[in-house]
């Protein structure tokens, strides 16, 4: 490794800042006085206004290969509750025979989730040949630190600037290496090293024992604020944690997250909502409301529980059989198949689908009605 | 004469004369033109058929004789579908010809396999020459053309249709030809070829039993997957069967095709079977006693006896026709302990559900010098959406938890198709790809997950995980254990036809002989992805040389099944010593000669 004498320079210099004067140790809208006042200015979690938040020591650090054990500090807030873990990182980067040095406020959820950073004032980020990154390129580096399943987790260094082989047999064009490509797509230009040891920073071992931190001290109050944040993390622990109770209590907030949520955080609500859920007509109705609007998994998660819907819930889902699947369609012809009696509305909603002429499995429906006279 | 003879016989068997009607096999026609055959559906639509695979461009007439008995007017019906129905024209659309002249009716047009009525046709010879004549390049499908006297029209249900062929082609219950052999492997995949050379070369006599021409399974030429994983005890016969480690889809592949059909077909002992399809096997006291194939084209069957089975057909036909145990679905996460806290729900879920890894179909597309136009597709944009490719590797995948990887295969192999179709025509809108064309799109689905028997021992995560070391552990493997999932189930606006791996790193694992034979069925082995295993411990080593591995562990296997006559857990009981001596000889130095 060729360190010039001109990186040593610098980094003596910044090592005997941080030391001495502790107006560089922390930027200024961050973390100063052990006082935070500001959302960091890339940010995953919604930052109310007017939150103060105050450093605690941790006993928890990262250890950097050339600057040694960067600590961790939990940020609490006036109720001394914890909602961040930050760390002040200073670490090399070197690339090509240069070494450079890195410093980048980090910030992790409580569950050791990657939550944001701020560049260190007077010590911007930078690319080959030292030009400093632009906004757009910490933008694109918040992008890649929210990735979790980075290609950046699986590889080596080496291995991404690796270029692939080409691929040239009987004269067809060679096809450029998927890898290669990816890790172009995902990293800030020319500064692939700088987003391998960030990511690296943000994703390694200490996710976990953050956690491990987390879960030491949780409460049911700590829970239950992880339901109302916007995290799905948080909105997936917390689904994944209380109980059937909480869910009736919190019935209403679930339903909001079941709105607005991934397909993912719909599944575990459907598959977590216990038998008194399914077994009270008033309680399931609102999420079938949602039937023609969510995906096709979640659709086949409630057609699951068909057995405990309702007249009403079974009419208003002949009312949409144009969205589902034929395996859903067969789903729902069979448990009517299985009833004494169906309602004339439902009859008339499955002849009306049978006879229009544009659905493509109006078949299965005309088969059905065919069975039954 | 003697090709003649079987000719003969093939096609009275296959225009089986029933008073005045005549049903005849798509898959039989003398000369399929550019028209495929494909088999993989057989189980659930009935039949292997024809496919108009022309990647857009319209496909050669597939043509043949057809003999009557009977002058007459004949009604026709064409059992068809249309694979992607919607408010557009069918994409698979095509008509037939008779004796050069064509008819007017359009096929291809109805949801669902049917058949579709095409009119009368007037004979007036005793044989008459029928075309299948392709008018789109996009996957037009026929399974079989029926004429009769009669306008009746023959049976939709997939039931009473099974039956009626049965009756028409006055097919006996039993097939006609009985085989017997020591070992009976079926599914010529990098597993089944694996367990065949073992078996082989212990001395055995095998019968290889493969519903394709080439050999190799995901990793043929007509699939393209590179195989990956180590060779553990068994580099020798590995190095006969796998690939290098080009991109997935690559025509690289053809040489490795060769070099495994080539070596395979070297082993005199070894009876190959290829185009034939395994339909039925049948247990008597927890034993399989035979297994029943089909011929893909002729509708030739066969019965195949033996004291002892592998099942290497991926999908565990045998041992599911057979009453093996098997296991379908990912487990909950407490079932076997296997949760990983940073990926949670994806990784393995909180309750059972039936979502496992999915199906691809590889392609890719090539560069010409001169500009290339690729017809609309209408039919492929709601699945394609505003997504532009032109390739597709491993991440071409599509799982969906209302469809089975078995039962529903056709669907999610039509869904691929759309995606493909359609990707392609978005990425042609660009300038860049104006020279572009559509070199290569499989038709075949290359399966990762599926049914999984359930064996003496259930490999696991924690297997892997902890490096356990069995006293039977004849599989060794250091490739992390991913499990795939699909990306939409993270933002509903990703294409849902793509995937992503979650990669748990491992350190050295083993697989135990004991995961590699049934549970309930006393003489079934079985290797490749069917192998004893959770959902999660399937992630890693479903890879093919690992997938290899399982097959020549229990190719020696069966040989000492063989020499004393024990059933595949007696071997564990009682001669494991001999049995894990033969698996460390594979890597003394006279087994390490190459064979290429």
């Amino acid at each position: 490794m060729k360190i010039g004498i001109k990186s040593v320079i610098l980094f003596l210099v910044i090592i005997s800042l941080e030391l001495f004067n502790p107006i560089y140790a922390f930027p200024n809208n961050v973390v100063q006085d052990d006082i935070s006042e500001n959302e960091p200015e890339f940010f995953v979690l919604a930052w109310k206004e007017g939150t103060i938040l105050a450093k605690k020591e941790t006993s928890m650090y990262i250890e950097v290969d050339s600057l040694g054990r960067q600590n961790i500090n939990i940020l609490v807030n006036k109720k001394q509750e914890p909602v961040l873990f930050t760390s002040n990182i200073s670490t090399s980067v070197c690339a090509d025979g240069e070494c450079r040095l890195m410093k980048i406020q980090l910030y992790w959820t409580l569950l050791g989730g990657y939550a944001g950073f701020d560049p260190y004032p007077g010590f911007p980020l930078t690319k080959h040949e030292h030009d400093e990154f632009l906004n757009a390129d910490y933008l694109k580096l918040h992008q890649l630190l929210l990735d979790n399943k980075s290609i950046l987790k699986q590889r080596k260094i080496d291995e991404l600037i690796d270029k692939p082989k080409q691929l040239d047999l009987n004269g067809v064009d060679g096809l450029s290496g998927a890898t290669i490509a990816e890790v172009k797509e995902t990293v800030v230009a020319g500064a692939l090293y700088s987003c391998y040891v960030a990511w690296h920073l943000v994703h390694g071992v200490i996710k976990v024992k953050l956690k491990a931190y987390t879960l030491s001290k949780l409460n049911d109050e700590m829970v239950i604020n992880m339901l109302y944040s916007n995290n799905l993390d948080y909105q997936m622990f917390c689904l994944n944690s209380i109980d059937e109770l909480q869910y009736t209590e919190h019935h209403d907030r679930i339903m909001e997250i079941f709105d607005s949520g991934i397909p993912l955080v719909r599944s575990v609500i459907i598959k977590n909502f216990a038998e008194n859920f399914w077994n009270s007509p008033e309680l399931q109705k609102p999420i079938w409301n949602y039937f023609s609007t969510i995906d096709v998994n979640n659709r086949s998660l409630l057609l699951n529980h068909l057995d405990k819907a309702s007249n009403e819930i079974l009419e208003g889902l002949s009312s949409e059989l144009k969205v589902m699947t034929k395996n859903q369609l067969k789903i729902y012809l069979l448990n009517l198949e299985n009833k004494i009696s169906i309602d004339a509305a439902i009859i008339r909603n499955l002849r009306k689908f049978s006879e229009a002429n544009k659905y493509t499995y109006a078949y299965l429906v005309q088969n059905f009605l065919e069975d039954r006279e | 004469m003697k090709y003649f003879i079987s000719v003969l016989c093939i096609i009275l068997m296959n225009l089986q004369i029933f008073s005045q009607e005549i049903l005849l096999e798509a898959e039989s026609f003398d000369n399929k033109g550019g028209w495929v055959v494909d088999p993989q559906f057989e189980q659930q639509m009935g039949s292997p058929y024809l496919m108009a695979h022309g990647l857009g461009k319209i496909v050669k007439n597939a043509h043949t004789k057809v003999n009557f008995p009977e002058k007459g007017e004949y009604h026709i019906w064409v059992r068809t579908m249309n694979w992607a129905p919607g408010e557009w024209e069918a994409p698979g659309r095509f008509k037939i010809s008779i004796d050069g002249v064509l008819l007017e009716s359009t096929l291809g047009l109805r949801s669902g396999w049917g058949w579709e009525y095409v009119g009368t046709t007037k004979v007036e010879a005793n044989s008459i020459n029928l075309e299948l004549v392709d008018l789109t390049g996009f996957n037009g499908r026929c399974d079989a053309i029926y004429f009769s006297i009669s306008n009746k029209k023959p049976p939709a249900s997939l039931n009473k249709l099974t039956e009626w062929r049965k009756m028409v082609t006055a097919e006996p219950n039993a097939p006609e030809q009985t085989k017997s052999y020591d070992l009976v492997v079926v599914g010529g995949g990098i597993a089944g070829c694996a367990a065949s050379i073992a078996a082989a070369e212990q001395g055995l006599k095998v019968a290889l039993i493969h519903d394709r021409p080439l050999l190799g399974g995901n990793a043929s030429s007509e699939i393209r997957v590179h195989t990956l994983g180590i060779y553990g005890h068994f580099e020798r016969i590995l190095r006969m069967l796998d690939t290098e480690h080009y991109p997935n889809g690559s025509p690289e592949s053809k040489l490795d095709q060769e070099k495994r059909d080539r070596n395979v077909k070297s082993y005199a002992n070894i009876d190959l079977f290829l185009n034939w399809r395994a339909y039925d096997a049948k247990s008597m006291d927890n034993t399989v006693k035979y297994v029943d194939a089909r011929q893909t084209s002729t509708g030739e069957r066969i019965r195949f006896v033996s004291p002892y089975f592998v099942d290497s057909t991926g999908d565990g036909w045998i041992g599911f026709w057979a009453g093996a145990e098997f296991s379908y679905g990912r487990e909950s996460v407490d079932i076997y302990g296997e949760n990983w806290d940073e990926h949670g729900e994806l990784w393995s879920p909180k309750k059972a559900d039936n979502a496992v890894m999915g199906s691809s179909v590889l392609w890719r597309s090539k560069k010409t010098k001169s500009k290339q136009d690729f017809p609309d597709v209408p039919w492929a944009m709601p699945v394609a959406r505003k997504y532009e490719a032109v390739n597709g590797e491993w991440q071409w995948e599509f799982s969906r938890n209302d469809l089975h990887q078995i039962h529903d295969a056709e669907e999610i192999r039509d869904h691929m198709l759309m995606g493909i179709f359609g990707s392609f025509w978005n990425a042609k809108k660009q300038p860049e790809n104006a020279n572009r064309e559509l070199e290569w799109v499989s038709y075949l689905v290359g399966k990762r997950e599926s049914r999984r028997f359930v064996g003496d021992h259930i490999f696991t995560l924690n297997d892997a995980k902890e490096g356990r070391k069995f006293p039977d552990a004849v599989v060794i493997e250091t490739r992390e254990i991913d499990v795939h999932y699909q990306i939409i189930l993270e933002d509903e606006d990703n294409p849902d036809f793509i995937s992503e791996a979650l990669f748990y790193k491992t350190p050295k694992y083993y697989i135990p002989y004991r995961s590699l034979y049934s549970k309930n069925i006393n003489n079934l082995f079985m290797a490749g992805r069917n192998f004893s295993c959770s959902h999660v411990g399937l992630g890693g080593p479903r890879v093919m040389r690992t997938t290899g591995q399982m097959g020549a562990a229990v190719g020696f296997a069966a040989s000492l099944c063989k020499k004393y006559a024990i059933n595949p857990r007696e071997l564990y009981t009682g001669y494991l010593k001999e049995y894990m001596d033969l698996i460390e000889e594979q890597k003394s130095p006279k087994n390490t000669i190459l064979k290429q």
